[in-house]
């Protein structure tokens, strides 16, 4: 495979129908190492599924996946999760019978499979950066809290958190700001930009709230009807009439 | 000196060390006090029952794939160590009691294997397929077993060496599900266990998290196979005789299930206690209405599943979502709690 | 060759009842998304109730049918309503634990009831006769007779009245369903009722050639299960080919195979079940999403 490709992930003409819709059609993105990456799109657009095609949880109809130089379209999602491809999900996956430092437990960083490796109690350094994270992320407090008792901007926050912790190079953020309180909101922003300075971590943003994406973003992608409408800086997206026209237009 | 440090911890963190000394003293000292045999079958069976809740529990609470045909496995170890200590000739086993000792691990991993080779097609697929083929399996294999007459008698079942011995029974029985609970206790703390329950709970979530959720599924089915296995050819030896219509039981399955519901679905504990609760009850059912009690483990299990569906340990537990269930727990149930009393 | 054709049509005779009697339990499985693994022991009811009317007031099973029916809808609606109900729309393993339960209960109940004894239907016209040098056994073809006449109607309802349209929108989106003013617990309280009436129905069918006792059920569960893999959810098309599929196998191993004896046909749907959960597990799903319009 191409190595030395520039790209950390690159989709390549996806398609996806589900029987005779076609949900998103032939659809090119690219992300640099590092970079914060916007996609958005008005209800319906295509950017969940989008999503699920490239972190593998929907199969592809047609085009291609490729991350860090690897054609990922036929892995597994727990296979393209530890090539170090992370996500969350728009309706929030957390587990809600457990507390928060047993979520973050289960997310961790793959260490071998075999039976003996398996069974043994939690590695020092996977709780030591369960522990970490959760102070990075604010939810120190709250280790001992069930999911389920969380709010919805904690659980937001805690699902980042579960992203984060097999060291991904990429996260894929689905709605990271829903439903989530402005003062959150703040937060999120914030440990983003943290993670994308220091540890040069790579995001991608699903999103309604464009403010967030326009002020977050390097780079956007615009979806309608499953194509891809337009792409290029927020400044240019905001100005860009066929975009403009199909958030408000008729 | 860590290692040794660190059980320590562990048991002082689940109820303490001297309630455990006496448990075990009480239950090691049981044959001495209770010369009589029938007593010592009824524990051996109830340290059976048990053991194999345990092991259903594995799959059927731990992992979310109710195994409705787990009985399967105590079946092929019975018919296992049949066929191994009547059929195969005497230069491969040392002798029908030493041979007993040689077919046993044999007979587990016969059920291992079959776990494997039905695991493979029915665990890939999410959902209730599993379910549903292992009580294909279940009713399927006792026909197979009946069609394959050459090496397992058939209709006629197999007679086995009678080596009569209810205190050996008893210890033996002990040990093993002894062995098996604490399996059990570690497993649930294993980074393997938190996969098992986060594959439970959002099984799609433990994908995405980089979770190789096929292979735990299939290792957590081998693991219950083994041990079910191993009980069924003990039983078969205890038994003396087996036959398809001894063997595959459906009463089995349901007590296996019904332990672990009563108890606790997905708990350490839950199986034991429950397994205890359905023996008692089921003395005193039998006692009075002895056609019936099958009948009425239906009715319970149906009630349970709609009104207690967390089991008592589940109710009772500080994770309960009752403040009532939650009340009554304190101080009760503190080995269940969270993965800190490890650090 | 003779015995070829034999074979061919023992497992034509066979394949249309089974297409009958996997009707039921694919129907609450598509329209409910409920597994009903006391699928097999209705159908033992069925039986225990042709055998009563037979045995107490000599009614034809076939006639029997006019009771039988009613009174199991009347069974199947009322326990939609006091027991399935409360495990719709929750996670499959509630339901598949409150109908094993309900399995058990039923089987054991039975078995107090009527001994584990078990009973035969005598019908007098029970014989054969021969055309073209094939036996013809009469009940059995009176049986695929009645199983054609039955998938008919049910397809008519379906297609065409009001409560068929209504059921089948409750199984392609209930919440859909709802908002055009169909009243989804009452329609799934009657499709449990007809699910449970034709259920019975073919228990009762099959109570002259079979041998009805209180644990015959479990081998229809499978049964019933392996059918719906191999030919689709709530398709009667689909119930009518894979219960054809399963028909032949099964005769013809029974014919070809020395020495299985008449249990194999458990075996063989197991094998058959295990098969295409290797083979074919995209088309088993694809086949098992919920009813669709035929």
């Amino acid at each position: 495979m191409n190595t030395a490709s520039p790209y950390l992930l690159e989709g390549h003409k996806i398609t996806k129908r589900f029987g005779g819709l076609t949900a998103v059609h032939q659809v090119d993105l690219a992300i640099r190492p590092g970079e914060i990456v916007g996609l958005i799109g008005p209800n319906g657009s295509g950017k969940t599924t989008l999503f699920n095609c490239l972190s593998r949880l929907l199969p592809i109809d047609e085009g291609k996946v490729i991350f860090k130089g690897k054609d990922i379209t036929r892995r597994k999602p727990f296979q393209v999760a530890r090539m170090g491809m992370s996500r969350t999900f728009q309706v929030i996956r957390v587990y809600r019978k457990m507390t928060v430092l047993e979520n973050m437990l289960i997310s961790r960083q793959w260490r071998g499979e075999g039976l003996l490796q398996m069974l043994r109690p939690s590695h020092p350094d996977t709780e030591r950066r369960a522990h970490e994270l959760l102070d990075f992320l604010m939810l120190g407090h709250l280790k001992h809290e069930l999911a389920g008792r969380l709010s919805g901007g904690q659980r937001r926050l805690l699902e980042i958190g579960m992203a984060l912790m097999p060291d991904p190079d990429l996260l894929l953020l689905d709605e990271a700001t829903s439903g989530v309180n402005p003062t959150l909101i703040e937060t999120i922003k914030d440990r983003i930009r943290a993670l994308n300075r220091e540890q040069g971590k790579a995001f991608l943003l699903v999103e309604h709230n464009i403010e967030f994406i326009a002020d977050m973003c390097e780079r956007v992608y615009v979806l309608n009807f499953g194509e891809l409408l337009a792409e290029g800086d927020p400044q240019s997206i905001m100005n860009n009439e066929a975009v403009i026209e199909a958030y408000f237009g008729a | 000196m860590g290692f040794l440090r660190r059980v320590w911890r562990l048991i002082s963190a689940n109820g303490g060390i001297y309630s455990w000394l006496t448990l075990i003293a009480i239950l090691a000292l049981y044959p001495l006090l209770t010369p009589s045999g029938a007593a010592l079958l009824t524990a051996t069976q109830l340290f059976m029952l048990i053991t194999v809740s345990s092991n259903w529990n594995l799959i059927g609470g731990m992992t979310g794939y109710v195994d409705f045909g787990h009985a399967v496995f105590f079946g092929i170890g019975a018919y296992l160590m049949g066929i191994l200590v009547t059929v195969v000739p005497d230069y491969i086993l040392f002798s029908p009691q030493l041979g007993f000792w040689q077919a046993l691990p044999l007979a587990g991993l016969g059920a291992m294997v079959f776990a494997l080779l039905i695991g493979v097609p029915t665990l890939r697929l999410k959902g209730p397929y599993f379910s549903i083929a292992m009580l294909g399996t279940f009713v399927a294999m006792r026909e197979i077993i009946r069609l394959l007459k050459p090496f397992t008698g058939g209709g006629e079942g197999l007679d086995l060496p009678p080596v009569l011995n209810r205190t050996r029974d008893y210890y033996f029985m002990l040990i093993f599900m002894g062995v098996v609970v604490a399996l059990m206790w570690w497993i649930r703390r294993s980074e393997f266990g938190h996969s098992l329950l986060a594959i439970r709970e959002d099984e799609v979530g433990a994908e995405m998290r980089g979770i190789d959720t096929t292979r735990h599924k299939i290792i957590a089915f081998m693991i219950a196979a083994f041990f079910t296995g191993v009980a069924g050819a003990f039983w078969a030896f205890q038994n003396t005789y087996i036959d398809p219509d001894v063997v595959f039981i459906e009463q089995r399955t349901v007590e296996m299930v019904m332990s672990s519901m009563l108890g606790g679905l997905g708990t350490v504990w839950g199986p034991p206690l429950g397994a205890f609760i359905l023996y008692m009850l089921q003395d005193l059912v039998w006692a009075n209405f002895y056609n019936l009690h099958l009948f009425i483990l239906g009715v319970l299990l149906i009630f349970i599943v709609l009104f207690v569906p967390e089991g008592i340990i589940g109710t009772l537990g500080d994770r309960s979502s009752t403040s009532l269930g939650r009340l009554l727990s304190r101080g009760f149930n503190r080995g269940e709690r969270t993965m800190e009393e490890r650090a | 060759m003779e015995l070829l054709l034999q074979a061919l049509f023992n497992g034509i005779l066979l394949g249309g009842y089974y297409a009958v009697m996997v009707l039921g339990f694919s129907i609450i499985w598509g329209v409910m998304g409920v597994i009903n693994l006391a699928h097999g022991e209705f159908l033992m009811i069925g039986a225990y109730g042709a055998w009563v009317l037979f045995r107490v007031f000599g009614i034809d099973p076939f006639l029997s049918l006019a009771i039988i029916m009613p009174v199991m809808f009347g069974v199947g609606y009322v326990l939609q309503r006091v027991l399935i109900n409360r495990v719709v729309e929750r996670p499959h393993l509630i339901s598949l634990l409150v109908t094993f339960g309900l399995s058990i209960a039923l089987a054991n109940l039975f078995n107090v009831i009527f001994t584990a004894d078990p009973r035969t239907v005598p019908v007098s016209y029970n014989g054969s006769f021969n055309i073209l040098g094939m036996t013809v056994p009469i009940v059995k073809t009176m049986i695929l007779g009645l199983a054609l006449l039955i998938m008919f109607a049910l397809h008519v309802f379906l297609q065409r009245t009001r409560l068929g349209r209504s059921i089948r929108a409750a199984a392609q989106n209930k919440n859909a369903a709802r908002i055009v003013g169909v009243e989804v617990g009452r329609v799934y309280a009657i499709t449990f009722g007809i699910a449970i009436a034709l259920t019975a129905a073919a228990g009762a069918m099959i109570s002259p050639v079979a041998p009805i006792f209180p644990f015959m059920g479990p081998p229809f569960t499978l049964k019933a299960f392996t059918i719906t893999a191999l030919g689709g959810l709530g398709r009667i098309p689909g119930a009518l080919l894979g219960g054809m599929v399963l028909g032949l196998v099964e005769t013809l191993l029974a014919t070809f195979v020395p020495g299985v004896g008449t249990n194999v046909g458990i075996a063989a749907s197991f094998v058959l079940l295990v098969l295409v959960l290797i083979l074919r597990p995209q088309g088993l799903l694809q086949g098992l999403r919920p009813m669709e319009v035929e």
